[in-house]
Parts: structure tokens; sequence; C-alpha cells
């Protein structure tokens, strides 16, 4: 898709390539909404929502594992990609969102 | 948050211009003053306490304008308790009516201590209120009515309500407080109910204020020797409810029955918390807390039933059941025990959450009932269990009344 | 006999005394935790990198997260005053026989139990060397691929079975007790039981070989796959004695669909001892998962098994049992997680609390909403016996969803003089009749342990009453 494209169909800028470590994740607030970004130390960008299904904890302040983003709560854990649940306490998924990387924007399709 | 922080906009000056405005003695400017102290040294809750955990006062209206003109308290005594020695009136006017009386009741102790930072601004804060005292030996006839309507929704409100039942002496009293729906407001009334020796008292407080209206309640209760005491708390409106209540069971063969109900619907957030204090022997104390769930309401309840080291034979039970009837409402009945004596006769409780029982339901409508009606049946069979243990056939027919609302009436199913 | 193991009863008398003292002395790290400490402990096991990050991880949360501030008095645990890792398998022992305290020494010879195993519950000396006894009993279970092992063995041997559940059902920072264990543990059981695999004995710490029964901070996985079944069993009655004073240990179990696994637990400690537990299930669907759990023992304990009902039709059960005599503080119970529709839950409390001890019950029936049709019943009963015990009960309730059922109730009684009088009327001491009338309380629950087990708590219940121990 081309970048109008993507905006067209919903995509968001949330980072730029260089704003996060690789292997960390951060909280990203973007139309009314509050995101965990995340870099893989493979070099992958993912997007869940923020909010722990657990007990509200903020996952964009947590730590990031392979793909697993852990809560600083209770160390419960979500996959940054598909929003599953890796490891309790929660046991309802997040929301996942399709995120790609044009050029140097990282983006979100809310 | 600092020690000098409190929950309201409200300042030592408004206090002093309370006390101007009704021309108060002497006595009373320093009563207040005194818990103005206090209420600087008591912050409000953290959130971090047991008791509330589950009820955030974020969108408390801080800045509410304190109420001073309040309506004329509608209250009557019937014929020939005036002559016996029975007061019934707004507080107001039982300062200037009988202030040795009241000097005697009015500010001398502290209430539950999930809710010290606003009992200390009733005190300090009060516009409005009540004064029943019932002489010794004195048995009122008939229920007493006194019922507080609030003129706009948006003002805040701290009154004071003082039952006191001498020795041997018997009265049945329902206070009403009722305000419109639409802006948010802050009622923070507290009750100090006092049965003496033998005394027997039923007291009932329904609440019916606006859908817009955080009701931050504080009451306490103690019960003397041989006392017998009912209590009915009925919850109906507001947007928030935070209710606490304690039941000191202070003289021994001490018996009471503390009684709630509540209907909720919408987006209200009910949730109470009570301790059952037996601190002397042969005392008992039952609870019994029935809600009702509708839409997206939520009801909590934390009640501690506390039996004191060396107490004998105590009985006590807490039942909290909770109906819910739609898929959005939730409730958290936690009833807790600390038990810290042996000579028990009887200690337990129980505690219910779900639907209608489906059978029960089948039942109904196999006698003809819709769904709807069928579910009204039950629910208002479910609160009758309730009224039926305050016996008293006024707070009986004008609580359901105010529960129609949301659980329809029985000329409904009919 | 103090062993719960009928095999024992088999064993050639050769053997049966096959005691001897170890020759290595013991090597200890200096008291103290720290992130050195950890990744020696790592160094040592010779563990893959994934495991020494997760330790080195979870340190970090442990020293990050505050104490509870809930539940029991732990004011008396000091970290640093700690051995993190001790070679060798006397970890907790005591040096000698002589440092073992009178009031467990007199026990065991009221329970009769035998010389060498009464050392070998206090941890005494050297090794109880059990290759002999259960090798038969380890042949089947290969036979039948299920795997029983240590912990630290499995990580070697399984690795990514291993690696696939540890820590997905208690993550390093759940709790920090939690934290400390996933930073330091050091022995524990692995079982993996096949799809469709039954087995049929009781599964025994006891079964491996050159075990630690006193690990401080063992790590306990069990992985019961599809269909499958099985029970495993720790702890003793008899006291147990241990020089360490803090014991955490964390238990995951992972019950796939359609499984049964039930975890028994006796633990009589030495009153020194705080035992903090965490001990956490997932139940999928159709499958049924058991904690019995049985608190005799320590100065203080905090230990909720805890149950997620994941999947349709999962059912979890806790059945527990506290005992709190002079100065012990058991706060114990269960926690039920509704997350599916059609999912049972039943916990069953029976405490009984005499001289000054305080047992406090503490549990949580939460359902998330969309569980509908679901069923839960909660039964605490409390037994107060002297005027200076109590019992404390705080049951949390979090309901949202309309279309189930939740029910809990609770009493709290002492002794009734009218039963005791009729019981001593018939020739029984009041020490007799209160132990026949507790006894009867707690019989529900102690008819559900493995059958050595309940002639052992009868008999120890016996004892507590006479005030012989503790």
């Amino acid at each position: 898709m081309t970048a109008l494209e993507q905006t067209a169909s919903g995509f968001v800028t949330v980072a730029r390539a260089g704003d996060l470590e690789p292997g960390s994740v951060r909280v990203v607030e973007v139309d009314g909404r509050s995101l965990c970004i995340g870099l893989t130390e493979d070099g992958e960008w993912g997007a869940i929502d923020n909010v722990c299904t657990h007990d509200g904890g903020t996952l964009g302040e947590g730590e990031l594992d392979d793909s697993g983003v852990e809560c600083p709560r209770h160390g419960g854990r979500f996959d940054l990609f598909s929003g599953r649940v890796l490891a309790l306490p929660p046991v309802r998924p997040v929301n996942a969102y399709e995120t790609v990387v044009d050029g140097d924007e990282v983006r979100v399709r809310l | 948050m600092t020690l000098t922080q409190t929950a309201s906009a409200i300042d030592a000056d408004a206090i002093g211009r309370i006390s101007d405005r009704l021309d108060e003695p002497a006595w009373l400017r320093a009563l207040r003053a005194r818990w103005w102290g206090r209420l600087s040294v008591t912050p409000p809750p953290t959130g971090q306490e047991e008791e509330w955990r589950r009820t955030s006062l974020d969108s408390l209206p801080r800045d509410a304008e304190l109420l001073l003109d309040v309506p004329q308290l509608e209250a009557h005594l019937p014929m020939g308790a005036a002559e016996a020695g029975v007061i019934l009136t707004d507080l107001r006017t039982a300062v200037r009516d009988h202030p040795e009386l009241v000097e005697r009741y009015l500010g001398r102790a502290d209430g539950p201590g999930s809710h010290a930072h606003f009992w200390a601004l009733a005190q300090a804060a009060w516009t409005g209120g009540l004064f029943c005292y019932v002489p010794r030996g004195a048995s009122v006839d008939g229920t007493l009515v006194a019922r507080q309507t609030l003129p706009r929704a948006d003002v805040a409100f701290h009154p004071v309500s003082i039952v006191v039942a001498e020795e041997g002496s018997s009265v049945t009293l329902l206070e009403e407080i009722v305000s419109p729906d639409g802006a948010a407001g802050w009622y923070g009334g507290i009750a100090d109910v006092r049965a003496e020796q033998g005394a027997r008292v039923r007291y009932a407080n329904l609440q019916q204020l606006g859908d817009g209206a955080w009701h931050v309640g504080a009451e306490r209760v103690v019960v003397g020797q041989d006392a017998v005491v009912t209590t009915l708390n009925a919850e109906v409106g507001s947007r928030v409810t935070k209710l606490g209540l304690d039941v000191l069971m202070t003289g021994k063969g001490g018996t009471s029955k503390v009684l709630g109900l509540l209907a909720a619907g919408d987006d209200q957030q009910i949730d109470i918390n009570t301790v059952q204090d037996l601190a002397a022997d042969h005392t008992t104390s039952d609870l019994l807390y029935l809600s009702a769930l509708y839409d997206r309401a939520h009801a909590s309840f934390y009640g501690l039933t506390n039996v004191r080291p060396g107490t004998k034979q105590t009985s006590s039970y807490q039942e909290c059941r909770n109906l819910l009837l739609s898929p959005q409402a939730g409730a958290e009945p936690i009833p807790v025990l600390e038990i810290e004596a042996n000579d028990i006769l009887r200690c337990g409780h129980g505690a219910t959450a779900g639907a209608i029982d489906p059978t029960m339901l089948f039942y109904a409508q196999s006698r003809g009932l819709d769904a709807d009606a069928a579910e009204r049946m039950i629910v208002r069979g479910f609160f009758e269990q309730v009224v039926a243990k305050i016996e008293d056939e006024t707070i009986r027919e004008r609580i359901l009344a105010a529960l129609a609302r949301r659980i329809g009436t029985t000329e409904d199913v009919s | 006999m103090a062993l719960p193991n009928p095999a024992l009863t088999q064993i050639p008398d050769s053997y049966k005394f096959g005691w001897h003292d170890s020759e290595q002395p013991r090597t200890t790290f200096e008291k103290g935790i720290s992130a050195e400490v950890v990744a020696e402990i790592s160094r040592i096991k010779d563990e893959p990198k994934w495991m020494t990050d997760l330790r080195l991880k979870a340190y970090r949360h442990f020293e990050a997260r505050p104490m509870p501030k809930w539940g029991a008095d732990l004011s008396g645990i000091d970290f640093q005053d700690i051995y993190y890792y001790v070679t060798g398998n006397s970890e907790g022992a005591a040096q000698s026989w002589d440092d073992v305290p009178d009031y467990i020494r007199r026990t065991y010879d009221k329970l009769g139990i035998p010389e060498a195993e009464k050392k070998y519950l206090a941890g005494v000396g050297g090794q109880y060397d059990s290759e002999v006894i259960y090798h038969n009993i380890r042949e089947d279970l290969e036979k039948q691929g299920v795997i029983f092992m240590g912990t630290d063995q499995a990580l070697k041997e399984h690795p990514e079975l291993f690696r696939e559940h540890f820590g997905t059902v208690i993550p390093a920072n759940d709790n920090k007790l939690a934290a400390l264990n996933t930073a330091v543990w050091s022995g524990g059981s692995f079982i993996y039981v096949p799809k469709g695999v039954h087995v049929e004995l009781p599964l025994q710490a006891y079964f491996r070989i050159n075990t630690q029964n006193m690990g401080q901070f063992e790590r306990t996985l069990i992985i019961a796959d599809e269909g499958s079944s099985v029970h495993y069993v720790e702890g003793c009655t008899a006291p147990t004695y241990s020089t360490a004073s803090l014991h955490s240990a964390v238990v995951e179990i992972i019950v796939k669909k359609g499984a049964r696994v039930r975890y028994t637990t006796i633990q009589n400690w030495s009153s020194n001892v705080y035992n903090l537990v965490t001990k956490r299930a997932v139940a999928h669907e159709d499958s049924v998962m058991e904690w019995v759990d049985g608190n005799l023992g320590s100065k203080v304990t905090m230990k909720y098994p805890s149950i997620y009902l994941l999947g349709e039709r999962a059912h979890g059960e806790v059945l527990s049992i506290a005992f709190a005599g002079d100065g012990q503080h058991q706060d114990a119970g269960g926690k039920i997680i509704h997350a599916a529709p059609n999912t049972t839950s039943l916990i069953t409390s029976k405490s009984i609390s005499r001289g000054t001890g305080r047992t406090s019950y503490r549990g949580l029936i939460k359902v998330y909403p969309g569980c509908e049709r679901s069923k839960s019943t909660v039964r605490c009963d409390a037994l107060i016996l002297d005027d200076e015990a109590r019992s404390d009960t705080y049951p949390y309730m979090e309901i949202d969803e309309e279309n189930v059922t939740i029910g809990h109730e609770a009493t709290v009684s002492k002794v009734g003089s009218e039963q005791l009088f009729y019981l001593m009327s018939r020739g029984l001491t009041e020490a007799e009749a209160s132990a026949m009338i507790v006894n009867g309380f707690i019989e529900p629950i102690v008819k559900e342990l493995p059958m050595e087990y309940a002639v052992e708590m009868n008999r120890l219940i016996q004892l507590q009453m006479e005030g012989a121990v503790g």
C-alpha cells in the first residue's frame, strides 16, 4: 500500500525508526487511544492495547522478551503481534494492531 | 497528599460563616472549630484502605456549593408525644429550643473509622439535620417520618442526624432524603443513633437522591444493655453511594438487626461497608443486605463482624445476597469475620451472587406471567424478606414505593 | 509409620537402615542475596542462557517489589540472613540429632516412628538412599512415557517442554516471593503425563532419587496432557525440622483438555519456619483440578492454592485444613478464577485454632463477564478452642456475569459443651473428647487424603489436643 492508501485505510504514525531500542516497549497516545508499541530484538515492530486485562497495568511501561510484552504490575505476558495471553494472571487477550514500517515511519491501523 | 488537604473546597472561614448565618451560640461555634481542627489532621481515604479499594473518589464534586438555605424538614410528632417530652425537629431548631440536650449529644463521638474524614467534615460543616429524642420510659406510637428535600442537585449538604432513645423508651423513625436528578451534587449525611438500656429503636433511612448525586454517608449505632435496635438502609438513588455503618454492641444482652436493600440500575455504583462489633456478653447482631442490580449497576459490600476477646455467648450472622439481573451488572460481596473469642453461641456469614434461580422463574411463568412480570414478582419477593424484618407497615410501604421505579409494583404483576 | 508410602513396608531390612553419613562437607555461599549470587547459582547448575537471564530478571523484580501489606506478619524475615544455595542434600538439615528441638523428638516417639526415619525427617546427617526401593516404580512410569524427575534435571533433559510451560502460570513478577523463587529456585518435581495416560499410584517427592525434601525454594511444574490423570503428594504429617527459616516454593500445574490432576500437600514445618508458597493451576476444557492442602506447622504460612478455569466445563476444587497452635498463624485459603462458561468450583476450608494460634481463611472467587452458567460454592468452617485463639475469614467475590450461581457460607464455632460432656461421661478425658470432636470436624477433608496421611493426621490432632507437642 502506498502511504496515502495507508492513511486512507486508517493507519496512523506512532513512531519513527530509532525511537525505540530493540527489545523494548513504550506507551504511545494516538487518536484518543493508549497503545503499547514495541520493537523486538529481531527488528520487528508491533502494537497492542496499553492496558493489561488483568488489573489495569500499563503494558508500555513493561518489558519485552522475544515477542512477549511483560506487564509491570504482576508479570502477565501478551504476544506483541497477536495480543494473545502468553502467561497468567491475565486471562483475556488484548487487541493487537496491524503494524507497518514505511520508510522511517512506524504506522499502525487503528 | 498533605494532611491539611480535605475532600471539600470548604475552608475555616466558611465554617465561621455558617455559625454567623445561623446565629449560633458560642459552644456550637467552638464545637465546629474543634471538628474543623480534627478534619485538618484526618486526611481523606487514599483508596488503598480495604474499605475504599472498590470505589474511587476522583470524581467527587468537591467544589459543589455548600447549601445554606436548607428547606424546612418535614417532620411531625403524633398527638401526645410532645407532652411526653419527645422531640423531633431539624437540628438548627433543636439547637435553638433545646440547647442543653443537643450539646449533650452533638459532636461527642467518633463515627466509623473508614469514614473518619467525612464524619469530621459533617460535624464541622453541617447546615441542617435532625434531632430525635425520646425520654426514658416514653413510648412513641406509630411511625415518625422526617423527610428532607433538597432544592437543587448541584449542592453540597452534610447534615447531622441524632437519634437518642433513653432507657426503656421505644420509637420507630424513618428518615428520607430526596434531591432532583441532573447535575452532580455531594450529600454527606451522618447519623448518630443511641439506644440506651432496654430501649427499642427501629431506624430506617431511605435515600432517594438524584441520578447525579454522590452520597458519602456514615452511621454510628450504639446498642446498650438489653436494647433492641433494628436499622434499615434503603439505597435507591444517587450515581455513587459509599456508605459506612458501624453497629457497636456495647451493652450486655443487646440485640441488633442490620438490614439493607438496594435496587440499582443505569450506571449506579453502590458501595457499603459495615462493622458489627460484638463487644459485650450475650449480644446478638444479624445483618441482611439484599441487592437487585440492573443495567450496568455495580454493588460492593464489605462487612466486618468482629467478636472481641473475652466476650461470652455472642451470636452473629451476616448475609449478603445479590441478584444480577442484566449481563453487565456486577457484585462484590465480601463478608469478613474476625473472631477473637471462643465462647460463641453462633457465628457465621453467607453471601451469594447470581441470577434468579431458573426454577423459580419457570414456576412463576407457569402461572401465566410473562418473563418480565415473573422477574419483577420474584425480585419484590426478595426485597419483602428484608422489609418484613423491620415490622413496620409505614416504612415497608414507603420503601417499596420508592423501589418501585426499579423493581415494579405488585399492581404490575396481578 | 511416618513416611506416607506403602512401598516402604517392602524394603529389605538391609536397606531400611541404609543410613550413612555424608563424607563431603557442605559448601555454601555466604548469607544474603545479590545478582552475583543468582548468577553463580545458575552457573553451578550449568543452565542455558534463557534460564540465567530469567533468574536475573526475577531478581530485579524481587528487589523492586515491596512486601505484601496484608496477610500475616512477615516482619521477622530478613532476606539477607538466609543461605540461598547449599550444595549436597543437607539443605536445611540439622547438624546433629541434638540440634533437633525436643518437641519434635518427642512427637516422633509418640508417633512410633522408627529411628532411621526420624533422622531422615529431621534431615540429620547424610542421605537416605532410595535408589533400590523406587526402582521398580520408576520403570513402570517410564514404560508409560511419564516423565518424573527433579526440576533441575528436567531443564537439562527436556528443554523444549520445560521452556514451553515454565513461568506461564506464575510469571516472575507475580508477587515478591514468586520473584524470589524464580531467581533462586532449586529442586522440586517436574512431571509430564502423556495423552490418555492414567498414573494409578500417587507420585511422591520421595520417589525422586537424592531428593532434598526440605528445599527452601523448590520449583515444581506438572503438565498433564489431554485426557491423562495423576495424583501428586508432598509433605508429611510428622513435624519436619528445618534450620532454614524461609520456605518459599512455587508450584505451577497445567491441566489440559479432559485431564485430571490432584495435588495433595500436608505441611508440618517446625515452628521457626515462614512458609510462603505460590501455587497455581490452569484447567482447560473438561478438566478437573483439585488442591488438597493441609497446614499444620510453621510459624507463619501464607498459601492460597489457585485455579484458573480457562476452558468450558472445567472444574476446580480446593480442600483446605489449617491448624494453628500457640504462636502460629495459618493464613490460607484458595482462589478460583472463572474465565469460561459452564465452569464449576468448590472450596471447602476447615480450620482450628487453639492456644494463642490464629487461622485466617483468605479466598477469592472471580467470575469474568461471559462465563455463563458457572457455579461456585465456598464453605468455610472454623473451630476456636481457646479464649486467646483467633479465627478470621476474608472471602472476596468479584462477580461480573449475571447468569451464574455463586454462594459462600462460613461459620465459626467452639466445641459444644454438651458434646464434650457426653463424650466425657463415656470415660474419655477432656483432651480425648476434644480430639474426637476436632477429628469429626475435619473428617470431610481427611477422608480425601491417602490413608497413611489420614491416620497420621488423626493421631497428630490427638497429640496437639493433649498439649504434648508445640
